[in-house]
């Protein structure tokens, strides 16, 4: 498969190259989601997180253990 | 009897428990106000006579005994299996005696129907369904909010007095908002989850009560807690307030109202509003979006999706498959943010008992579009609820939404918000606010309906 040359072939591409099938009206359906969530998942990819830990198993009923 | 159908929860409750209301004669009427009452709103999608006379006469007497309540097709039944809202849950639906279902049995209560929601709990509208769409009692052209739609248009419409919903992100909150009701999402893990499809997967869902009032849902979410929520009063409340997007960016006539509500709750308890800051605020959405949606994707293969049932809605189809190309990276990303906005909140509550802000940013928008406006323009009402209702999911802190005003006719809801095990605070702080503003929010009722038409009050 040819690598996708524009935002908009990311979507077909990366659908086919899962082999997932999808019709015209899903693509749209997420053609909307790709617009809504994309632009602040580019924003998330490029934030700094290396200082921030993940919590191991964290217990979510609790306030977190002090750093 | 139609007084007894009328009584808050816990009127019924007492009233079995004293005699002075037969729970058979209850059950009865309340079957009855289904049938006139719910062909109009769809808030029900499947009632069934026979077991809840069973369960009736099986029934122990305890704090719920004989008293009818609604519960989400989330939750599996003994004699019927979830459907989810949907065609097809990906998830192989079953029936079983569900956490939320044994802890209704347990105390007494009597379950008489499913309530609708809104497909695969993916929206905060209630739009879309397998069933067709629940509808607003307040105005059956509205939205009544999701995915909890039917167990709050149940309640709001009178059908019963009490419902158990679930939440995961703001789905307990966002139909009490648009219904005019009171809805606690539960800290993460304190109320009943067992026999949930996504129960061994999920850190953001819980189950929860959504009725007329916090005093309905102390009584129903003790049930569900398994454990009395005991009953206390707040006094110099610190109540904690932000200045953006979710605070700001609000229709006029609900941020009035909020603010208005927020006063009142300070006044009353003799408290102080402070100011705060949640930075991660903004980033917490979209990580907690991420989480929930890549929680579910276990049980995703191409061949499953390539073979979802037809009449899954193509927004439900294209939604599912668009998970699978959400990266990987983000979604790590999403559970730092989790860290940061955890350990954020934890030093936020030992400056203030409650964050408080408005539950949804507009009142409930139309079946047809529901889009809302607000001072940045218009947007989905998904967009601009999951702002204010995903940080709860998403931390783990208990959340309550609350009637404080109204506007075109429909409810507007403040939002209050507390640290881990704090539930009984916000139910007080609930109840607190409802004695300062009279009830009168909380005891306002829509017009009845029956079959297609709404009545004048």
């Amino acid at each position: 498969m040819e690598p996708p040359t524009s935002p908009e072939d990311f979507i077909p591409a990366g659908l086919a190259a899962l082999g997932i099938e999808a019709d015209e009206i899903e693509l749209a359906v997420i053609g909307a989601a790709h617009g809504l969530f994309w632009p602040p998942i580019l924003e998330l990819l490029a934030l700094d997180t290396s200082a921030i830990p993940i919590e191991r198993n964290p217990d979510l009923s609790k306030a977190p253990p002090s750093r | 009897m139609s007084q007894g159908l009328d009584l808050p929860l816990r009127e019924q409750a007492a009233a079995i428990a004293a005699g002075e209301l037969d729970a058979a004669e209850l059950l009865e009427a309340t079957l009855g106000r289904i049938e006139e009452r719910n062909p109009a709103l769809n808030a029900i999608v499947e009632s069934f006579p026979e077991r809840s006379q069973e369960m009736l006469a099986a029934a122990p007497q305890g704090p719920l005994h004989g008293v009818p309540v609604v519960i989400k097709d989330e939750w599996p039944l003994p004699w019927r299996a979830q459907r989810f809202g949907a065609a097809d849950m990906l998830a192989e639906p079953t029936p079983g005696e569900s956490g939320p279902y044994r802890a209704l049995r347990d105390a007494g209560a009597v379950v008489v129907g499913v309530g609708n929601m809104h497909e695969l709990g993916a929206s905060s509208t209630g739009n879309v369904s397998v069933y067709g769409p629940a509808h607003n009692p307040w105005n059956p052209e509205r939205c009544p909010g999701g995915s909890s739609s039917g167990p709050a248009a149940a309640v709001a419409a009178r059908l019963v007095a009490g419902s158990v919903g679930a939440d995961g992100i703001g789905s307990i909150r966002y139909p009490a908002a648009y219904c005019g009701l009171t809805g606690l999402k539960a800290t993460f893990g304190r109320s009943a989850m067992a026999g949930h499809h996504m129960a061994e997967v999920s850190t953001t869902i819980v189950s929860g009560a959504l009725c007329a009032d916090a005093a309905d849902c102390r009584l129903l979410d003790s049930a569900l807690f398994g454990e009395e929520l005991v009953a206390g009063r707040p006094s110099a409340l610190r109540i904690g307030v932000i200045r953006d997007e979710v605070s700001e960016d609000v229709a006029p006539a609900v941020r009035e109202a909020c603010e208005a509500a927020i006063e009142d709750l300070r006044a009353a308890t003799g408290g102080e509003v402070r100011e705060i800051e949640l930075p991660e605020l903004a980033a917490a959405t979209l990580a907690t979006v991420l989480i929930a949606n890549s929680e579910s994707l276990g049980s995703i293969t191409p061949e499953r999706l390539n073979n979802l049932d037809p009449e899954l809605s193509p927004i439900g189809r294209g939604l599912l498959k668009y998970r699978v190309l959400l990266p990987a990276v983000a979604t790590i990303k999403a559970q730092q943010l989790r860290t940061l906005a955890r350990h954020t909140l934890a030093t936020v509550f030992e400056g203030v008992d409650v964050i408080a802000w408005p539950t949804v940013p507009a009142v409930a928008p139309p079946l047809e579009a529901p889009l809302v406006e607000l001072p940045s323009g218009t947007l989905t009402a998904d967009e601009a609820n999951v702002r204010g209702g995903a940080l709860a999911n998403l931390t783990g802190i208990p959340a309550i939404s609350v009637p404080v005003g109204s506007s075109e006719g429909l409810p507007i809801a403040l939002q209050l918000q507390a640290a881990w095990g704090r539930d009984e605070l916000l139910l007080d702080a609930a109840e607190a606010l409802e004695k300062a503003n009279g009830r009168r929010w909380v005891e306002a009722t829509p017009a009845p309906t029956r079959g297609a038409e709404t009545l004048e009050a």
